[in-house]
């Protein structure tokens, strides 16, 4: 600050400087603390997405907080001084800064879309290993899961004050097909970080594998109607034999089903 | 602070005085004035935003707790939808018009719009274009509640029947008429009526902005009617244009984003506006990187119709890698900008009037909105959070964090211009204090929110879903957000009659034309023009041993 003939009260600067490190690092603070909300390994979305999820609030928690040093600083440093001249100097262009602040920027953004482009592929591109496929049918306003693997009719169907059960297994790819009937719902299992639409007049596909065993809940995100938030099901991640288990007894229930 | 002899003033209101409140009244809304126009505006507006920030506190409200506590599912439904509907199209978008109407032709030196009789007219379109909208509300079975964006085919008569989401759809068609015959005029204002002097590169950043936002309302609401009408033709005639067997469910997504998103900007650009005319009159500076700030606005303006489908990344039917790329392309001439702020604070002799505390507030606050914008233009972190609370926090941070952010600073900035009294300061300061914490602790906490998986427009969720202490810090923000009108509302009665300021620029380092006229300007705005020999008529004519360094 050496440079500034009135920016000398140096305890002035110094009681500023405390104000503001507690603040920068409540800054930081708040901004590593958010890569924390996701699970590395839940799925197989998690192992593509969450590093791409960590990394990325990382470089943007580095230029979130160097704009905020730069914001903040003039606004305690340069202030107008009490016995100083009126005016400073009224420069208004810097052509290499103005260079630098563009093109910076461009090659931050390009590095971020890089890495995008190859986790996206990684996550939308269909896989020759898929093991099991199940519809999910969005309706106002629960679910339907049929379970292809064991027939064509093998469906569990929810309501508003019962959700189904999404049964999946372990460790095995599954490929979802996404559909409606009626108005565009939204399949959502936070903790895998996935989700698509379920367009009405449009076949969705999408694909991953479940890693951990227990349960997660699972939302539609897009509003469908009047109980939108009773729209909910569970996804329950079993071992692969309890899951044969599971489709095979779901046939005298379908059958109990049909012939009512 | 530097004060000038006043100059002979004509006043013609002593003149003509109306002799009584009603003629008074009578001839505030019959004039076609472009300050009286955009007075109504502004007060319009104003009373919108108050009537949203009820809705939401209503939503807030129910979610404090999980179950449902004080209205049902279906009222839930209509208030967000309103809320959202208002701030949007009856606040914030007639809010540009209005400081556009006040400010854009005191700024290039004209002597109203160039077509008065059409901007009045579009004001009465506005304003009963808004209260259609808002009267589903007495309808039987209410208000629209299909949400601000109406996605079909939930929006369609086999959904949403009733009056209430018919009355939304056309009160939003008249009302975008209204919109895009403001644009019409501000663009031929700019194009037609600069004074001598005043060329495009001597023009000031926020007539700059109103110039690119008019053109970006041309683009983007002409699409916005055609589909509201078409709509409305689905539900009224059978028409089959929205229909999910002909591809209807996507066609609405890309017709309603094709506005959706360049309305952000529209939202956004003249609220850049007043924090660019705010920053170097606090500082003492010419803005930093003039033309460069221009020719990033016009890159915003030019990317901000090439980036609508990344609302659309979880519909499974987008080409994610195009539009990802446009959006992360869109945050560079959005960094520039904020080079560009804090370059004119940059060794300035920055002082904290009110106006500049706001503009500080959004700084901050849009900073933030800005980064987790970069977040979300990756399509794989928008399959984690995408429709969650993590959106609605970070479109929160974008569009408070700017139109009412900058709102404020353009009020306490442009009320002596506008009224020829200053608001009190200690007020001010109070308000700003109570509205930045107040935001923040109602907005930063629904970020964590969403990554929990709180989904947005949900009216209730379980006990067990872990959500009710974030939700409760929350709404406790909100409450706060709320009081903090208190102290604005005393401010603007307590100052009513406040000492007039008598001369043409209070704050004593004004640069645009605006400042080089009386407060309030009298009806034709200027009785004599300084000569405009660069973007700071006004600070040249007032401090014109001062020159400009670095070309």
């Amino acid at each position: 600050m050496g440079d500034y003939p009135y920016a000398m009260k140096f305890n002035t600067t110094q009681r500023r400087l405390f104000v503001l490190a507690p603040a920068l690092m409540a800054l930081t603070g708040c901004s590593v603390d958010a890569d924390s909300g996701f699970s590395g390994d839940a799925s197989s979305v998690n192992e593509i997405t969450h590093s791409l999820w960590t990394y990325s609030w990382l470089a943007a928690a580095i230029v979130g907080v160097f704009t905020a040093i730069l914001i903040v600083w003039p606004a305690i440093f340069h202030r107008a001084p009490k016995n100083g001249p009126e005016f400073p100097k009224q420069t208004q262009y810097n052509v290499p800064v103005e260079i630098a602040y563009t093109l910076i920027p461009f090659i931050i953004v390009a590095g971020l879309f890089y890495f995008t482009i190859v986790k996206q592929n990684e996550i939308v591109t269909p896989q020759e290993n898929v093991k099991h496929e199940i519809v999910v049918n969005g309706f106002q306003w629960s679910w339907q899961f049929t379970y292809l693997d064991a027939g064509e009719d093998k469906t569990v169907t929810g309501t508003p004050a019962k959700p189904p059960v999404l049964v999946v297994p372990q460790g095995e790819r599954v490929r979802y097909t996404i559909i409606s009937n009626d108005v565009v719902h939204g399949f959502w299992i936070p903790e895998f970080m996935i989700q698509m639409q379920n367009l009405p007049g449009v076949t969705n596909k999408l694909e991953f594998t479940a890693n951990k065993l227990g349960e997660f809940p699972g939302r539609c995100n897009i509003l469908c109607g009047r109980n939108h938030a009773q729209m909910l099901f569970t996804v329950r991640v079993v071992t692969p034999a309890e899951y044969q288990t599971y489709i095979t007894n779901l046939k005298p229930e379908v059958e109990k089903a049909s012939q009512s | 602070m530097t004060t000038y002899a006043q100059r002979e003033v004509e006043d013609m209101a002593t003149v003509v005085k109306p002799t009584s409140k009603g003629r008074h009244f009578v001839r505030f809304i019959t004039s076609t004035d472009h300050k009286t126009i955009g007075y109504l505006y502004l007060i319009t507006t104003f009373a919108w935003f108050l009537i949203g920030g009820l809705l939401a506190l209503i939503l807030r409200a129910e979610l404090t707790r999980p179950g449902m506590q004080f209205i049902s599912n279906e009222q839930y439904n209509q208030v967000f939808t309103m809320h959202g509907t208002i701030m949007l199209l009856m606040f914030a978008t007639p809010l540009f018009v209005g400081f556009a109407n006040v400010i854009m032709p005191l700024q290039i030196g004209a002597a109203d719009v160039a077509f008065p009789r059409l901007n009045m007219l579009s004001y009465w379109i506005y304003l009963f274009g808004g209260i259609m909208t808002f009267a589903g509300f007495l309808a039987p079975g209410g208000a629209a509640s299909f949400g601000w964006t109406a996605y079909a085919p939930l929006s369609n008569s086999q959904y949403s029947p009733g009056i209430g989401g018919d009355l939304w759809i056309m009160g939003l068609a008249i009302g975008g008429i209204g919109t895009i015959l403001g644009g019409v005029n501000f663009i031929t204002t700019i194009f037609t009526m600069r004074a001598p002097g005043m060329t495009m590169f001597r023009m000031s950043i926020f007539s700059w902005n109103v110039l690119l936002t008019s053109i970006l309302v041309l683009l983007a609401f002409p699409p916005l009617a055609a589909a509201l009408l078409a709509l409305e033709s689905d539900r009224l005639f059978g028409s089959h244009i929205f229909d999910p067997a002909n591809g209807g469910a996507m066609l609405w997504q890309h017709l309603f984003w094709f506005f959706g998103h360049p309305e952000v900007y529209i939202l956004a650009l003249p609220f850049f506006g007043i924090a660019t005319e705010i920053l170097p009159v606090f500082s003492r500076k010419p803005i930093f990187g003039y033309k460069g700030l221009i020719a990033a606005t016009i890159a915003i303006a030019a990317l901000s119709v090439s980036v609508w489908a990344h609302h659309m990344f979880a519909s499974g039917q987008v080409l994610l890698p195009f539009f990802s790329f446009m959006t992360f392309l869109i945050g560079i001439p959005t960094g520039v900008k904020f080079f560009n702020w804090i370059g004119t604070m940059w060794r300035g002799h920055v002082t904290f009037e009110t106006p500049m505390l706001w503009v500080m507030g959004f700084l901050i606050t849009f900073l933030f909105g800005g980064i987790t914008g970069i977040i979300l233009a990756s399509p794989p972190l928008d399959f984690a959070v995408s429709a969650s609370y993590f959106v609605v926090a970070h479109f929160h941070y974008v569009l408070f964090g700017t139109v009412v952010f900058a709102m404020f600073a353009g009020f306490y900035f442009w009320w002596p211009k506008m009224t020829g009294r200053m608001l009190n300061e200690r007020l001010g300061k109070i308000h700003f204090w109570t509205l930045f914490f107040g935001f923040h602790t109602t907005f930063l906490i629904q970020h964590w929110l969403g990554i929990k998986g709180f989904p947005r427009r949900y009216a209730d969720y379980l006990a067990t879903d872990g959500f009710t202490t974030m939700n409760m810090i929350s709404t406790v923000g909100s409450i706060l957000l709320a009081l903090s009108m208190i102290p604005f509302a005393i401010n603007v009665w307590i100052t009513r009659k406040s000492p007039l300021v008598n001369c043409d620029d209070p704050w004593g380092y004004g640069a645009s034309l605006e400042w080089a006229t009386s407060c309030p300007p009298p009806r034709h705005n200027f009785l004599t023009m300084p000569r405009i020999r660069s973007e700071r008529p006004a600070f040249d004519l007032h401090h014109p041993h001062i020159k400009t360094e670095g070309h």
